[in-house]
């Protein structure tokens, strides 16, 4: 019966995890630099955990949409013809949405307290669900306002679209600009994303600032709300002008500053499994960053064909003064390439983001299950996380024992800290071991007490998260990262 | 709830659901008739649509009268401008026409007119007032519905100009 997860405890006595790695056909070990003998992470003191401002955050955004709501009811005396309907409803639509085309932009301005705070992943999924929701009220914004306009001078809907777009002061602008917008809404859609390469994907999402600079003036000169309302302009002139500083300085000035700062290249590139390669990035004050384990930065190799891609990729080991190091799966053209950089090749990085760090837990024992690629972050946090021996347990899923990545590095760590590590792999037959309550329960008969970190493929994770919960790991225990969208 | 299932498509319906019905909630909420629009204060700037081509509105009356008597007629034909009316998308102004104590016709001396809905609303509008106010000999008419400042501009700038000429 047995749950199939397996035990190893290393024997070796390095205190601290060199960076280096062994592929298993059983080549020597190529070490980097020898790292310091560090301290043990002392037991923690088990604070009360970092609040996510999520609440808060979501508290702004409606009630900002409370306020754009409130400015159409006072500005409305009545709705009475069906002219009325239409063009007022289209009035709330095009307000809506134009407020959360702002708030779009500033879910991905790489705000710090967005990306820590609330979580990347999390921030990520916000703006896919707002950004769908955004694109209908503006297809009703036109639909509503086109035929509103029509009943209303008793013209039909062809005319009195020509007459808007051509002779409305700012429409032509505004109309480019819902074009725009629309395209990137449908190549978004999930059905289409898949099909068209990331980078294409990328840059046509880029033209929305485009999308809604053209946009914003009609907003103002044909918005019956904003007529001789000095207020509400001046409202809707600061709202977008401080996305745009949010922009500037997070998306652009910020990351400058950090790369003139650090000086990021690449030090070495070192074959870890088949198809895995860590990657050392070495740059100066690195301390600066402010860098926790289980977070990532997202990469941009200046290297031919690589310049044009930043890819998000977790830090796999906790982050050291002067280097910091990412571990990488070759999957596609991308994360191939990667193993072929050269050392010395420049890298731009943006960050730190994420939310799983040591920051989330509030208990003495933790839990760490990672699956696939997800060991990633979980390595890292297996390092430094601060917990007393006993206390901090790794479960490690792969398919085969080839595919447990930095294994070496794992045992090492678990004897060094006294931390369990477990790995569970699919059966010689290829059947995979579904991980359930009663097999967490037999590895960790007190699992329910734990606070459980868990990165993995999504499969995995949806079943793993079932399994915790039915454990009886409360869900606010339970810190994860997924970036499906 | 785990958070890695998502159910899309509920998602969905539950979002269009309720922004529909919100949406359709605040439109019902508002009153179905016509209200009267309350009166710009004097001192109001001038909005943004307005070009500067507009007259600086006049709030003093430039009661002109004209008598102008055709031989043998005994009527007498008198023309008075109203006020100008600020609404927020421009001044409204018109002037009537009595004829022996009669209204025979009011004309629109400043409407606003900057865009191409401006310019519609008065397409149609104007000569429904005009109509109206011939009809019933006063100011007492109903706004155009879809025009309401407009309406409201021309009914007050009409009264203004019939409180002048003492009628």
């Amino acid at each position: 019966m047995g749950s199939g997860f397996f035990s190893l405890r290393a024997t070796s006595e390095v205190a601290c995890p060199q960076w280096g790695g062994r592929n298993t056909e059983g080549h020597t070990l190529a070490t980097v630099h020898e790292p310091p003998r560090t301290r043990r992470p002392a037991a923690p003191a088990p604070a009360r955990p970092r609040r996510s401002p999520a609440p808060l955050v979501l508290a702004l955004v409606w009630a900002g949409a409370a306020a754009v709501l409130a400015l159409w009811w006072q500005d409305t005396p009545s709705v009475v013809s069906q002219a009325d309907w239409l063009t007022d409803g289209g009035r709330i639509a095009g307000l809506l949405s134009g407020y959360a085309c702002a708030v779009l932009v500033a879910l991905m301005a790489r705000v710090p307290a967005l990306e820590r705070g609330v979580g990347s992943d999390r921030v990520a999924r916000w703006h896919a669900m707002a950004g769908r929701w955004t694109v209908c009220l503006l297809v009703a914004h036109v639909v509503l306002i086109v035929w509103g306009y029509a009943v209303q001078g008793h013209s039909s809907v062809w005319e009195e679209t020509v007459s808007i777009v051509f002779d409305y002061p700012d429409m032509l602008k505004a109309t480019f600009g819902t074009l725009i917008l629309f395209t990137v809404g449908i190549v978004s859609a999930r059905a289409v994303r898949r099909r068209v390469r990331h980078e294409t994907w990328y840059y046509l999402h880029l033209l929305t600032y485009a999308a809604l600079f053209l946009a914003f003036f009609h907003q103002l000169s044909l918005g019956s709300e904003f007529v001789g309302n000095r207020l509400a302009q001046a409202a809707w002139y600061a709202l977008y002008l401080g996305v745009a500083a949010l922009v500037l300085w997070f998306r652009v000035l910020a990351p400058v500053r950090l790369n003139l700062r650090h000086r990021l290249r690449v030090a070495a590139v070192i074959p870890e499994a088949p198809g895995v390669f860590s990657v050392v990035v070495h740059g100066r004050r690195l301390g600066e960053l402010a860098a926790e384990s289980g977070q990532f930065l997202r990469w941009r190799f200046l290297a031919p064909g690589l310049c044009w891609t930043s890819s998000p990729y977790s830090l796999s080991a906790a982050p050291r003064p002067d280097a910091l190091r990412i571990t990488v799966k070759a999957l596609g053209g991308h994360s191939a390439a990667v193993a072929t950089l050269r050392p010395g090749t420049r890298v731009w990085a943006e960050g730190p983001y994420g939310a799983l760090t040591a920051g989330r837990r509030s208990r003495a024992k933790v839990l760490l299950l990672a699956g696939g690629v997800g060991i990633t972050p979980l390595r890292a946090l297996f390092e430094s996380l601060p917990a007393a021996p006993g206390d901090l347990t790794l479960l490690y899923r792969a398919r085969t024992a080839q595919d447990l990545a930095l294994r070496t590095e794992l045992e090492t760590i678990a004897a060094a800290r006294g931390a369990r590590l477990f790995y569970a792999v699919n059966g010689p037959d290829g059947a995979r071991v579904p991980i359930t309550a009663a097999g967490l329960r037999d590895v960790l008969p007190d699992v329910a007490a734990h606070d459980v970190y868990l990165c993995g493929p999504s499969g995995m994770a949806e079943a793993a998260y079932d399994a915790l919960i039915a454990a009886g790991v409360p869900a606010r225990h339970i810190h994860h990262e997924s970036f499906e969208l | 709830m785990n958070p890695f299932r998502t159910r899309p498509l509920r998602r969905v319906l539950i979002g269009t659901v309720a922004t529909v019905s919100g949406v359709s909630a605040l439109l019902a909420l508002k009153p179905h008739t016509q209200t009267t629009v309350t009166p710009q204060a004097a001192a109001q700037p001038a909005t943004p649509s307005a070009t500067p081509g507009t007259a600086e509105p006049s709030s003093s009356a430039s009661a002109s009268a004209s008598a102008s008597a055709s031989p043998g007629a005994a009527a007498v034909t008198k023309k008075i401008t109203g006020d100008a009316i600020q609404t927020r998308y421009g001044p409204v102004q018109v002037q009537i026409t009595l004829t022996g104590g009669k209204l025979t016709a009011v004309d629109v001396l400043q409407v606003p007119e900057d865009n191409p809905k401006d310019q519609q609303i008065n397409d149609y509008a104007v000569p429904v007032l005009k109509q109206e106010a011939l009809t019933a000999q006063s100011a007492s008419v109903d706004s155009v519905s879809g025009a309401t400042y407009t309406s409201d501009g021309y009914i007050r700038s009409l009264q203004s100009a019939l409180d002048k000429s003492g009628n």
